[in-house]
Formats: structure tokens, sequence, C-alpha cells
């Protein structure tokens, strides 16, 4: 049931609109009634657009209620953050046009469909990467994976390759070509949603290492380092996730199993065969997880040294650096 | 157009009023020698300002005047004596047994630090001769020869005043911060919503000012209001010698107009504050990762693929001191680290140059950095269409153009700057008007 709200002169209410499908609601027909409002009747400004429906979202138990209608206000407004936009501006009314879309994008986050899906982007470090559902949508954390990777690959000379399972949208590579101009970076997903995402200065490649591990190997040989930001939740956390996540994202980017380790043992198994010597494997894993794969890799992959563990910015152990120890069975680089 | 006709003399003193207090409440005297009510901007040309004889004006010096102040030529001949006096020491060392291995360091240092002056001082004289002997021939019966005399005077008078503001250049001491880049933050004061859409205006002149001269401004962050005003926002600026320029600008801004939020049409007087903080290099000022407390929107939970959130706001404490700097202005939660960390910075780095400087401008009229913060320096006075600075008593016209942050702007900081000069010149000179 609806409210009346102080700002009530200024929407009015077409009854339930339960029954009327608004030409102005794009979203498909869901599980729940669209209880959104209408579009308001005399022109509004974009404060008050960002005012009420912060309020709508309160209401509706949307999360982050604030930031996603400040959020959709600024993407139809041109602007990243309601930060980049003038005061001026925000205190202007807005076109029927603009206000019918910030509309439509409001409804469909209150279908909980989460914001970077409502908006096909988000930005990614010094990138802005399209999102679509279901490819997983890259966490902060993983901005601080590639800072490491660089940090490293900015010491090395010569050519550089690298290799990243599990691409999603391709932030990691994407983000590491981006500083890195002259890297060959060959990415793979066992979905065909990520592939389409990422744009083709990647080679792209749709495999999935737990079933096409030897496809994958004989497309390359000798790379310097190997990134991933493999699925590495408990299965058994799984269904505790926000819906957003569990609705939305693929659960194959998420779901790493009973210990959450099932791709990362392969991401391992692979690594020591596609790495030169002296090359490093860079994961982001579950807080739980370092002391086990140290202990995993030690008594299978004696040749991958464990190197390092590294804490995210809220101190919690998020990162691990193994490095491939000098053996004469070391490939020569030869990419094709 | 800088100068218009003045309004009646009563009402003139009327509205100056607040300013007048403000200056005699600070019991500042300015110079004496002000009663001539003249202004000259960079010696070029002289205008009189015919508003009241109770308005008390900076006065710049030309460098004219400043040359024939004996304090000055005085400085000159000891700064040449001092030269002499190491470089005969440091030659005949190479024949003689040494003195001692420091002090012939200490003088060799010295030689290389003052010979461009000394370069410099014997050009000038050089010059100045030249031009004795030219006015010479100005008298000359020959009309071809006094003609030429007279165009070797003109490109002597010329050179002399190259080769005199490149000494002055020399001598006058510069800040260590002037080379740097800054942080600038604005902040409504005084005013409410009226204050609020004042600060917004400023904000935008400064971008405009950062445009005019060529430099970046990169925004850092910003709080509007709900009518379209700022309460505060903070941006970097960085570009050729900005920190020496806008320093001048930070303290308090006073408003003086008819609200666009007033109903009865009256008139009100609101505040807004410019800080302006130079971010140190790298090289010049680390900071002890050790000492920060990053906190993030994700610190609850368990994080990483677990949680998909927008949230990338960052705040950073520094432990030691307690301040704070944050940053939600992008959508990258990596970016607004790396933006609160210059804030962060900026503010370090400002308290430590405080220490350093504070006593150095204790006597000045103009002041910078935190006593400076909350000096009334300038109204903005809409009825009247004029700017005036309260440190030198200037009046600038034209508050649509000022706003736009270009030439009138450019022209009341270039004369904080002479001004300033000019008091470190004379506090340097040992003189304190």
């Amino acid at each position: 049931m609806w409210r009346r709200r102080v700002l009530s002169e200024v929407f009015t209410f077409m009854g339930s609109c339960r029954n009327k499908k608004s030409q102005f609601i794009g979203a498909s027909s869901s599980v729940r009634a669209c209880s959104c409002p209408a579009l308001p009747v005399h022109r509004i400004t974009a404060l008050q657009a960002v005012n009420s429906w912060s309020q709508h979202f309160q209401e509706k138990g949307v999360s982050e209620p604030d930031l996603s209608s400040r959020y959709i206000t600024a993407h139809v407004l041109g602007a990243k953050t309601i930060e980049g936009i003038k005061a001026e501006t925000l205190s202007r009314l807005l076109s029927p046009e603009k206000t019918q879309q910030i509309w439509k994008l409001c409804a469909k986050r209150l279908t909980g469909m989460p914001l970077q899906y409502v908006i096909e982007e988000w930005d990614f470090r010094d990138l802005t990467l399209k999102m679509r559902p279901p490819v997983f949508i890259p966490r902060p954390e993983t901005e601080e994976l590639v800072e490491f990777v660089l940090s490293d690959l900015k010491e090395k000379t010569g050519s550089l390759s690298i290799l990243e399972v599990g691409c999603g949208s391709g932030a990691i590579s994407l983000s590491l070509l981006k500083s890195l101009p002259w890297l060959r970076a060959l990415v793979f997903d066992q979905s065909e949603d990520a592939i389409t995402l990422t744009k083709t200065m990647l080679q792209l490649y749709h495999l999935d290492i737990l079933k096409e591990e030897e496809a994958i190997l004989s497309l390359c040989n000798g790379v310097q380092a190997l990134v991933s930001n493999p699925p590495y939740l408990y299965t058994e956390d799984m269904a505790s996730l926000q819906p957003e996540v569990l609705r939305y994202e693929d659960p194959a980017a998420l779901d790493g199993g009973t210990d959450g380790l099932v791709v990362i043992r392969q991401v391992l198994n692979l690594a020591s065969k596609v790495l030169q010597n002296h090359g490093r494997v860079y994961l982001e894993v579950d807080p739980r997880h370092p002391p086990l794969i140290q202990q995993w890799a030690e008594s299978h992959r004696e040749e991958m040294h464990y190197v390092e563990t590294k804490l995210d910015f809220n101190n919690r152990p998020r990162f691990c650096i193994l490095q491939k120890a000098e053996t004469n069975k070391d490939r020569k680089q030869d990419l094709d | 157009m800088v100068w218009r006709s003045a309004p009646s003399l009563l009402q003139a003193l009327k509205l100056l009023e607040p300013s007048l207090l403000n200056i005699s409440r600070k019991g500042r005297l300015l110079n004496g020698r002000l009663q001539q009510h003249v202004i000259v901007f960079n010696g070029l040309s002289k205008r009189t300002l015919h508003n009241t004889a109770s308005l008390r004006v900076a006065k710049i010096m030309s460098l004219d005047e400043i040359f024939a102040r004996k304090s000055l030529q005085d400085y000159l001949k000891q700064v040449e004596h001092e030269y002499n006096h190491c470089l005969n020491a440091v030659n005949t060392s190479e024949l003689e047994e040494y003195p001692g291995e420091e002090e012939q360091r200490v003088k060799r240092t010295k030689v290389s630090l003052l010979r461009p002056v000394i370069q410099s001082i014997t050009e000038l004289r050089a010059k100045e001769k030249e031009m004795t002997e030219t006015e010479v021939l100005l008298k000359d019966e020959d009309q071809s020869l006094r003609e030429l005399a007279e165009q070797e005077r003109e490109a002597c008078l010329k050179d002399i005043k190259i080769f005199r503001q490149k000494i002055l250049d020399l001598i006058i001491p510069e800040e260590d911060a002037d080379l740097n880049d800054l942080v600038l933050e604005v902040t409504a004061g005084v005013g409410g919503q009226e204050a609020m859409l004042f600060t917004a205006e400023v904000f935008d002149m400064y971008q405009g000012f950062a445009h005019y001269h060529g430099w970046s401004f990169d925004i850092l962050e910003y709080m509007s209001s709900d009518l379209g005003g700022l309460r505060r926002a903070s941006a970097s600026v960085s570009g050729g010698q900005c920190y020496k320029k806008m320093k001048f600008e930070a303290g308090v801004h006073r408003v003086q107009r008819v609200p666009k939020t007033e109903k009865q049409g009256r008139m009100h007087t609101s505040t807004m504050t410019v800080a302006v903080l130079p971010q140190p290099t790298e090289i010049s000022f680390s900071i002890n990762p050790k000492d920060l407390k990053i906190e993030t929107k994700r610190a609850s939970g368990a994080g990483g693929q677990h949680v998909n959130t927008t949230d990338s706001a960052v705040r950073i404490v520094h432990l030691p001191t307690g301040v704070v700097a944050e940053c939600q202005q992008e959508r990258s939660q990596i970016k607004n680290k790396e933006m609160a960390m210059k804030v962060l910075r900026a503010k370090l780095y400002s308290m430590k140059l405080e220490e350093e400087t504070s006593k150095r401008y204790q006597q000045r009229k103009i002041q910078v950095g935190t006593k400076g913060r909350s000096e009334k320096i300038r109204t903005y006075n809409f009825s009247q269409d004029r700017i005036t600075d309260h440190r030198i008593g200037m009046t600038v016209y034209d508050l649509k153009n000022f706003l736009l942050g270009e030439e009138l702007l450019e022209e009341m900081n270039s004369s904080l700057q002479d001004f300033s000069n000019q008091e470190a010149l004379l506090e340097l000179l040992g003189e304190n008007d």
C-alpha cells in the first residue's frame, strides 16, 4: 500500500498500478507485482528524483537505497557519480525523456537487479566496463590484485605474455593491458556470455579449465604470469548469498565446490605446465584458503613454491602468489 | 575595464565602513604614504582611486621607487662585498695553506649561489653607465645624433628594467611550496542556502581560473545542497606556479547581495571559506602506511565474491595526527583511495609547512596558511558590482566577468603577488614599514 508523502502534490497515483502494465516501466512480468510509483505529472528536478527514489527503495527493502537512486540519476544525466554533476544542474528541472529514463532504470532496480546490471556498466580501476547478467561483476578487492600483478610485471623486460583463467567481464586483463599495452594476454572462460562482452584486443577462448585442459595447453606455452579470480566460494555458503547475487550472477563464477578449491587446484595444475621458470601465479581467494593452498601445493605441486599471502584493504588474507621453481622441463616461449 | 565613476561620497562612506572597521580593528596601519591614494601596477601606469578620502589603499612601489631606496642599494653592496670576500678566500687558498676544509666548502657554495645575482648587478651597473653616457648625447646639437641617442635611451631603460626585475626575483626569498601542485577546498560558511549558492559560484570561478592558466582541475569532492548550492568541494589543481598564485585566494570571502531565496528584497551578507593546501611531491614527503587506517564499506562481512556493493567510498585516518581524508567521487574504490591519499598528503604537508613558515609570515599583511584561514580577505558586493580585496584595499568592478576567473581575477591576484613580494623584500632589507 502506498502512503502519501510530502511530495504528494508532485506525484499522482493512478490508483493501484498492479493491474496496469505502464508503458514507462519496461520490466517484464516478474514474480513480484509491479509496485513502482508512476511518473510525476509535473516536471521535477534531478535532486527531487533522487530523494523520492531513495525513499521508494528504502521502503521496498532494496539494498543501498541512496546510492542506487544517485547512481541511476547520475548515469541518466551522463555522469558517473552525483558528485560529478554541477550543483546548478541538479536543481534544474528534468526533461520528460530523462525523467522516463530514470523511472525505467529505477523500476529495474526495484526488482532487485544489481545496480551494475541496471546501468549496464561499472568502473574497474581506470576502465569503464560493460555489465550484463549473468557475467560476474568485478569486486573492489580484485582491483588490488591487478595492482600486485602490475608491480611485478613492470620490473620485467622483454616480451610479456600472461594467461587469465575465468576472465568474466575481462576486468583483470583489460586493466593490465591498459597499463602495459605491449602485453600479450590469453584469456579463458567457460561461459559463452563472458566472452561476448570482452573486447578483441585479448585473445579469447571459450574453454573450461575443468574439462578442456589439453585444449588450453595446446594454445599456450611459456607465459610469465597466470592470473585468476576463480570461483572460490564454499558450496555451503552459496545459499546465504545476497538475493541479488544469487538471482543474477552466474553461479559457476562463484561456486568453488565443497572446499571452494575445485577450480583453484586446477588453476595451479595448469600453472605448473604453462608458466616459464620463475613465472608466477596470482590468485584471489577466500580468506580461509591461503594455508590450505600452501599445504596442497607442497604435497601435490612441488614445483610451485608458495611465495606469499597478501592482505586486502580490510586486512583479510585475500591473495596468494606462487612461483614456479626452475625445472629442466621448461618449455621455450613459443606462442602461436 | 576596472575603474568607473564613483558613487556619492556619503554612499561610498556608508558602504565602505565595514571594510574600514575591518582594517582598523586589526590595528594594522597601512603605509603612511597612502594618503596619496595612488595605486601603481607593475610600475606601469598610475591611476587615481577617486572614491573617498578615508579609503586606505595599499601602495605597491614601482621598480624605480624600489631601486631608489637606500636600503636596497646598501643590501646589494653588501651582497657584492660578501661575494668578493668569498671569491678571494677561495682563490687565494689555492696558493696558500687552507684555513679549514669546512669553511672553504661553505665559501665555495656561497660563491656559486651569489654568482647569478652578482652577474645581474654587474649587467645593471653597466647599463646604467651606458645610459648616463647616452644622456650626454641627448644634448648634442646634431638632430640625427639626438634622435639616435633617444632610441638608445629607450632601449637602455628597457634593459635596466629587465635587469632590475631579475635582481629582485633572485633576492626575494621564494616559498618552498611555490613550485608545487595544490588541493583547493571550498566550504560554505555563514548564511545557509545563500552561502552555499555563493560557494558554488566561487568554485566555478576557480575552475575558470585554472582553465585560464592551463592548469588541470580534478574534482576530488563535491557535496551539493538541495537548491543547487555547494556545501563543500575540493579539487586537485596542478600546473605551472599554481600554488604561487592560488595561495593568495585562501581566506574568507564575503558576499553582499539580495539572495535568490529572499522574498522581501533585503540585502544579506554571507560567507564562504577557501583553503589552499600545497601538495608535496612523492620524494619530499612520505607517509608510513602503518600509520594509516583505511575504512571502506566492505569491512563488515566476508567481502570478496560474497558481496556485491556499489559503495566505494574510502576514508583514511592518519593515526598519529588524527587527520582524516575521505573520497566518494569515483565508482572505482581504488581510485577513491588514491584521491583520498592525495588530500591526506596535502593536509599533512600543509601542517608541516605551517610550522616552518609561520614565523616568517608573522608580521605580514598578507597571511598565507592557517593563520590566514579565518581572515576576511574579500567582499563581493553585487549591488555595487564591485569586488574589494581588504588586504591591499584594491577594488575591481564588473562582478560577472570577475566570477569567470579570467583577466579580472588575474589582475587582482597579480597585485596581491606584487604586494606580497614587496613585503618580503622590505623584510629582507630590514625595514618594517
